[in-house]
């Protein structure tokens, strides 16, 4: 296990599904839950996480994700 | 030149900053949110003022008044945004007073969603408020012309004393791709209209009610004249392959981009096709494809709405060639292949 994650601010989320998409590791999936915005906010769910960034290059919510690069990575 | 990898919203927060402009009034949008979040990193960074107002509403109207004060100002929306700047528009119009409006473009009506369309075109290049009043549209296709865009609008919304409207999309302002930087800042002159609250501009007075008759038209036959002048003297457009075109693609911003590879692809096969790109909406080349409407024998117009542009362009043509709409909506962006498929059926047909 890499301890990569991404941390998804779940109220700035608009579940445009553009990070799901283009995660090369399918590491990202949208949620059950319903945001404050009404959104099923994306839920990041897996130990396959490289930090590669691109989910956060192609979010278009500044803020919405984090890309943590685990210490044993 | 050094290139950055950079998203075009983004680009464009650069380009204004080296275009000159002192002041950035927003409220955040998606998909123009990136614009936003950079002009409150670096205008505040560069001794520039950046201001989140309560609403699109309040934002146009903080324009107005910074733009009275002869500040270089900006704001950037999305087109529920832009529509709620409408009113403000008009008075800035009506007052004559430089501004620089940034529309991403997304799917509508109503919220619509995030993904990219063309069709605030009507609203940015018929004026959009009331009044008969024009704003200067400028539509960029890379992230390259989004910084040079912003770059060259502060000067020219001063020079014409109009609104600037860069009308960009979804695709482009998210796409990020390497772009290069002009190496000189550009700054404001004074300007004898505005108001400075000294005493040489003391007798200045911005406002945009005129309430006798004559001079409401005079006013109003003024603003003609210089959107006339504006015509002849910013209209934009790029063309590849149209020396020997029989078929005219007629298409801007990132549709412009999926032209251009169909247009390649369609030469291979040996089809005589051509593209021409606005790059200035309002001034639009209507006199070029109007020369052009003689050349080929069909047109396309191909745009993510419901045949804005093309009305346009049908308006240019008066009649001279058949003038055919791609149209998408959503935020479906025709692949090249698919676009050069609709070319090839109407070439043959």
């Amino acid at each position: 296990m890499s301890g990569n994650r991404v941390e998804v601010n779940q109220d700035l989320c608009k579940a445009c599904r553009v990070c799901v998409e283009t995660c090369p590791q399918h590491c990202l999936e949208l949620g059950s839950a319903i945001n404050a915005l009404g959104y099923q906010a994306v839920r990041f769910d897996s130990v396959d996480c490289t930090a590669c960034g691109m989910c956060f290059y192609v979010c278009p919510e500044p803020g919405a994700l984090t890309v943590i690069k685990g210490e044993d990575a | 030149m050094r290139k950055v990898l950079i998203k075009g919203n983004d680009a464009i927060v650069r380009g204004a900053l080296l275009g000159g402009a002192t002041h950035f009034f927003g409220y955040p949008i998606t998909p123009a949110s990136e614009i936003a979040q950079g002009a409150a990193n670096l205008f505040t960074r560069s001794g520039r003022t950046f201001l989140q107002a309560e609403s699109e509403t309040s934002a146009i109207n903080m324009i107005y008044g910074a733009a009275s004060t002869g500040a270089r100002v900006m704001t950037a929306s999305s087109g529920p945004g832009v529509a709620l700047m409408l009113e403000g528009l008009s008075y800035l119009a009506g007052a004559e007073l430089p501004s620089v409006i940034v529309d991403v473009q997304r799917a509508g009506p109503g919220l619509g969603n995030i993904w990219p369309e063309q069709s605030d075109y009507n609203m940015c290049c018929k004026g959009g408020g009331h009044g008969s009043f024009h704003n200067i549209v400028l539509a960029p296709s890379s992230g390259q012309e989004m910084t040079d865009f912003a770059y060259r609008a502060f000067d020219i919304a001063d020079a014409y004393r109009m609104t600037v409207i860069i009308l960009t999309d979804a695709y482009v302002g998210q796409m990020m791709e390497p772009v290069g930087f002009p190496s000189a800042v550009r700054h404001g002159a004074r300007k004898s209209w505005a108001v400075y609250g000294d005493e040489s501009s003391r007798q200045n007075l911005i406002s945009s009610i005129v309430m006798n008759q004559t001079g409401m038209a005079e006013l109003n036959i003024m603003l003609q004249e210089k959107y006339a002048r504006a015509a002849r003297d910013l209209t934009d457009w790029d063309e590849i392959e149209t020396e020997d075109a029989e078929f005219l693609l007629i298409a801007f911003g990132i549709t412009s981009r999926v032209a251009s590879t169909a247009v390649s692809h369609l030469r291979e096969n040996g089809l005589k096709v051509g593209l021409l790109r606005p790059k200035t909406l309002f001034p639009f080349p209507s006199e070029r494809i109007a020369e052009l409407a003689g050349q080929v024998n069909l047109m396309a117009v191909a745009e993510l709405n419901n045949g804005m542009m093309a009305q346009d362009v049908e308006l240019a043509v008066r009649g001279g060639c058949d003038v055919r709409k791609y149209n998408w909506y959503g935020g479906m962006v025709p692949s090249a292949d698919e676009l050069a498929s609709r070319v090839r059926e109407d070439f043959n047909g």
